[in-house]
Order: C-alpha cells, then structure tokens, then sequence
C-alpha cells in the first residue's frame, strides 16, 4: 500500500521494524494460541499488503532458499519412513541387548544411539521418534524413565553440529555463509565432542543414583517384535547405508544436501508403497507442513527488516560486542544465539543472526568464521537450556511455584540450567581453539 | 484405620514392613497406591511443539506408550499385593506428587506411607537431599498424617558433629 503513496523512510523503518518485533514477540508469547506459523505468516502478509517489501523480493527470498526447504521436506519424510521401517525400534532393542542387564550401560548406549541418529537423519529424529521409543523400551525393563528421556532429547541438541546435515540450522546459516566440509569439521566437530563428553558426564553425575540397578532381560523385546516387515526392514538399511555416506560427499563437493534426503526418502517411499508398508498420505502425516510457512514467513519478514538496516546493527553491535578478536566473535556469536533461541525458538534465530552476520562479512577470516560456527553451536545446542519447552511454559510453572504448587515441570527445568551454560561455555572456547 | 501405602517399583517389601506395624488397629483398611506418572509424557508433548509437531495423543506410539506404563504399574501393585495380599491396590494417573495427597484425601486415609525416594540400588543415603520431590510435596501437603519409611542405615551413624 505504502509502495503507491511516499511515506518518509524513517516510517517504513519504524513501521517494518514494529511489525517484525511484534512477529518476534508473538511467537514468543503466542497470543490466542496462535501457533507460530500463523504469526509468522500474518507478519509477513501484514508487510506485504502495507508494500513494506515487494512481492517480487519476498518470492526472490523463499527461492533463494529452496534448498532449505526442501531439506526440511527430505529429512521429516526419510526420519518417517524409517520409523515406518522399524529401524529405530530395532536400533533400540540392541542398545538395550548390548547394555548386558547394566542400567548404566544402557544410559551410554541410549547416548551412543542418539548421537549417531542426529548425526545421519538430524536432531528431529533423536528427539521426536527415538524419545518415546527409550521411553516404552526403558518402561518395559522397569527402568526410571527420566533419566533416559533426558538423554534422547538433550543429546538431539549436543549432537547437531558433527554434520551439516546434523541439524536443520546448520543448512539454514550455509545456505548464506557456505562452509566447506573440511572447514566445518575443523570449527565444530572436536567442540561436539567436547559437550557430548560433558553432557554425558554431568548426566552419569545427576542421574548416578538411578543409574546403579540392572534390569532383567526377560522384559526386553525381541529384535523379530521391533522389525514388522523384514524385506522393507532390510531395504531401509541399504537405502541408508547409501544416504549417509551421500551426504558426506554432498557436505565435501558442496552439492545441495535436500537432494540426497529428498532421493533417499523418495526410495524408501517406493520400497513402503511397493510393499505396502505405508501409504502417502500416511507418509504425509509424518512431515510437519506448518513448519515450511514458519519459516516462510520468517524469511520474508526477516527480510523486510534486512533492508531498514536494523539487523546490520545488530550485526555492528556483535562485532562491537566481540571487541574485534576470534575470541571475543565466538563469545557474542555464542551467547547472543544460545539466548536468543531461547526466546524466539531457533528456526527464527538463525534466520535473523544469518541476516546480521551480513556485516561481518569483510571482518577477518577468523572472526568471520568465528562467527559463524558460534551461530550454527549457539542456536543447535541453546535450546537445551529450556528444553521441556519454550519460555512461556518455564514461566508458567515459576508462577506454579510461587503459589506453593509444586510440580516435576521444573525438576525438568532445573537439568539444562545445570547442564547447558557448562556445554556453551566448554564449547565456545574448543571453537575459538579450533579458528 | 485406613493406611495409604505409596509404591513406586522399589519399595514394595518396605511398605509390607511398615504397613505390619499398624497390625494391631482394628479394623484395619491397607490401600497401595501408585500413579501412572504423566510428567515424562508431557515432556515429550513440549519438545515436539518445539518442533512444531502435534502432541502425542495424535500418534500411534501413545499406545504403546500406555501399554507399557499400565503394564509396569501393574506389576508394581502385584508385588506389593504379595507382601500384603489383604490390601486393596488403587491405580491413578497424573502427576504422582499431586495424585498421592488427592488420593489420600478421596480414599479419607488416616496415614500415609511413603519412601524418601526411590532406590535403584544405590546405598541408602541420609541428609537434606536424601527425601526426593515426590516425598517432599506429600509432606507438606498431606491431609493426613505421613510416616516417612526410611531404608535400614544403621551403618551411618552415629553422626558426627
């Protein structure tokens, strides 16, 4: 609208920037339980109809990072499918076999396995399909549940940065600051070391009390239970098996990562319909849709801020903040992510430190590196400060407390405070190391 | 007298031994009590809203998942029913530390029996920490009075000053 009549560009400043922050605050709150698609659509279609941002610049945005969305796409279907398959049961049933009756064992197993599942098919599978499957498997062997389930959901987190493909905010901040392969191995791969070694420590500490029993392995399930077809079983494991090493030679050439998870999970698509082990709307069913206008819409609206030159501010106010040196980039880069996923969830985070690193791009090679891997560690591993949940669930139960109802929800809490400040800080100076 | 004895998987010879010692009131009603805890469920349901993912009643694993937690209750009540097979065995759902002072209240319990925690096999432990949330909310909001079933620790004393 403003487009067709002259308004002042301190007002579309201050008129975009509104929008944008009030986009920014309403996912954080979510007012009339709106989810977080819906506001960060509405953000967006509010600049548009305002012509705030072209149409044409916001269609030339979401194209530019189709390949962002069609990982998205890839990794939620191939994640599904080889749930479908039974492989993550199956996976399941040997941590418990190989665990030998020791509760302990197990709990390093279940570590073992998360890592290992977030490192091929992303945090989203460790945390949403291995999760409840420990939980039945851990509630079968009479085991306390809660120290495993903290285990699938934090290590999700802890081990999204060995791969690109580790973690979805990884290919969101390449898609604009490309890191080869060797490069990113080098920055972040011994600092993911690092935090699994302390996340595990720290968890064999807190939890080493439950941990100490055995559980008797008459309860366990057998492999022929966790695996319902075994020619789509078998399928799945070698369409796999040529996923993964896909995707470290897509990492290493610099080929578009959505690719490899698309063509895997259309493979094993094939494989499920052929035996009908799936169907598509049932594989539709396992791809979250309200995702893609999520982030949709953050991009637009992230965009439209990009061009007031708020976000390159903010990017000066992080080179200011970093005082100049590698230490200091991968200090503010860390911390200022790592907080601010916490308040407005990490998809939008990324989003908007990837448009405020845009003024460091003539900083020097080591800060600007410096910078970009404390994003991609910042916004994977911050969640787990608050994990069970966003921020306004952590002040509703504060205020549970303060009126004397006390409930588990913040021993749950309590974990990644402990936890989390300990991986960011360990973390950040292994990164810095590593420059 | 109506006693509310609080199993949690560990303590079913605990709460057979403290619930004899009230044999001698007359009439004597035992209940065991233990609560499908819902806490870790909805955990997972707020880390799948953090990845945009509807909550767990909509996927076929919530079966599975009750299943197995009605299952293990199950045997939880069984093995306290063989220490005290004149009880009574009540299942709840929710959140155990507000499901066993409600229970108590609903059941008109005269005392209750609870365990400082459960014991996976560590050694018994004493000291601030050793009476875990469960324990500690019941304590403080019981409608009744509360005897806390403390493992044998005769090893750790005396204390020393």
């Amino acid at each position: 609208m403003f487009l067709f009549f002259p308004l002042s560009e301190l007002w579309r400043t201050l008129l975009t920037s509104t929008i944008g922050l009030l986009t920014l605050v309403g996912i954080m709150v979510r007012p009339f339980r709106w989810n977080e698609s819906q506001i960060a659509m509405g953000g967006a279609a509010v600049l548009l109809l305002l012509g705030l941002i072209r149409p044409g610049d916001a269609a030339l945005t979401l194209a530019r990072d189709w390949n962002t969305f069609l990982f998205f796409l890839g990794m939620m279907a191939l994640s599904a499918l080889a749930e479908t398959a039974g492989l993550f049961d199956w996976l399941a049933v040997q941590a418990a076999r190989l665990a030998g009756a020791s509760a302990a064992r197990l709990f390093l197993n279940v570590f073992i396995l998360g890592t290992l599942i977030t490192m091929i098919f992303s945090n989203d599978a460790t945390a949403l399909i291995l999760t409840p499957i420990v939980y039945v498997l851990v509630t079968k062997l009479r085991l306390p549940v809660l120290p495993y389930l903290f285990a699938c959901t934090f290590i999700a987190d802890t081990a999204s940065f060995l791969l690109p493909i580790s973690n979805p905010i990884n290919i969101i901040v390449m898609s604009r600051f490309p890191l080869p392969l060797p490069t990113f191995l080098r920055l972040l791969l011994l600092p993911c070391l690092v935090v699994i070694a302390i996340n595990l420590a720290v968890f064999y500490l807190l939890y080493r009390k439950q941990l100490k029993g055995s559980f008797n392995i008459n309860h366990m399930p057998t492999l022929s239970q966790a695996v319902k077809h075994g020619p789509y079983f078998r399928y799945a494991l070698g369409v796999l098996a040529l996923v993964a090493p896909s995707y470290v030679l897509a990492s290493a050439f610099q080929f578009p990562l959505s690719m490899v998870a698309v063509a895997g999970a259309a493979l094993l698509l094939a494989g499920g319909l052929g035996w009908k082990r799936t169907t598509l709307l049932e594989t539709c069913k396992g791809v979250s849709w309200s995702i893609f206008g999520f982030i949709a819409g953050m991009f637009v609206v992230v965009r439209a801020v990009e061009d007031t030159g708020l976000t390159v501010k903010l990017g000066n106010l992080l080179l200011h903040l970093s005082g100049g040196t590698s230490f200091g980039a991968v200090l503010a880069g860390t911390l200022g992510s790592a907080l601010g996923t916490n308040l407005i969830n990490n998809v939008p985070m990324a989003v908007v430190m990837n448009s405020a690193l845009g003024s460091v791009q003539h900083a020097t090679p080591a800060i600007r590196n410096g910078f970009v891997a404390a994003t991609m560690f910042g916004c994977d591993l911050g969640p787990n400060l608050t994990t069970v949940g966003s921020l306004a669930t952590i002040l509703w139960l504060l205020i549970l407390r303060q009126r004397k109802l006390e409930v588990s929800g913040l021993d749950y809490f309590k974990v990644g405070v402990i936890v989390t400040p300990l991986m960011l800080l360990a973390g950040a100076c292994t990164i810095w190391l590593c420059l | 007298m109506k006693i509310l004895a609080c199993l949690d998987g560990t303590n079913a010879e605990a709460m057979g031994h403290a619930a004899r010692m009230f044999a001698g009131a007359q009439p004597l009603t035992i209940g065991l009590l233990t609560v499908m805890d819902v806490g870790p469920r909805k955990a997972i349901d707020r880390t799948r809203e953090r990845f945009w993912r509807p909550p767990m009643h909509r996927q076929p694993v919530i079966q599975e998942m009750l299943a197995a937690e009605k299952e293990a209750c199950q045997d939880i009540l069984k093995a306290g029913l063989e220490r005290l097979p004149e009880a009574e065995s009540l299942l709840r759902q929710g959140y155990p530390e507000l499901e066993l002072v409600n229970a108590a209240a609903d059941w008109k319990a005269d005392v209750i029996l609870i365990c400082p925690r459960a014991e996976y096999g560590a050694p018994p432990s004493l000291g601030p920490h050793s009476v875990g949330h469960v324990a500690r909310f019941v304590l403080d909001h019981a409608p009744c009075p509360v005897m806390l079933v403390r493992p044998p620790a005769g090893e750790l004393f005396p204390i020393k000053g």
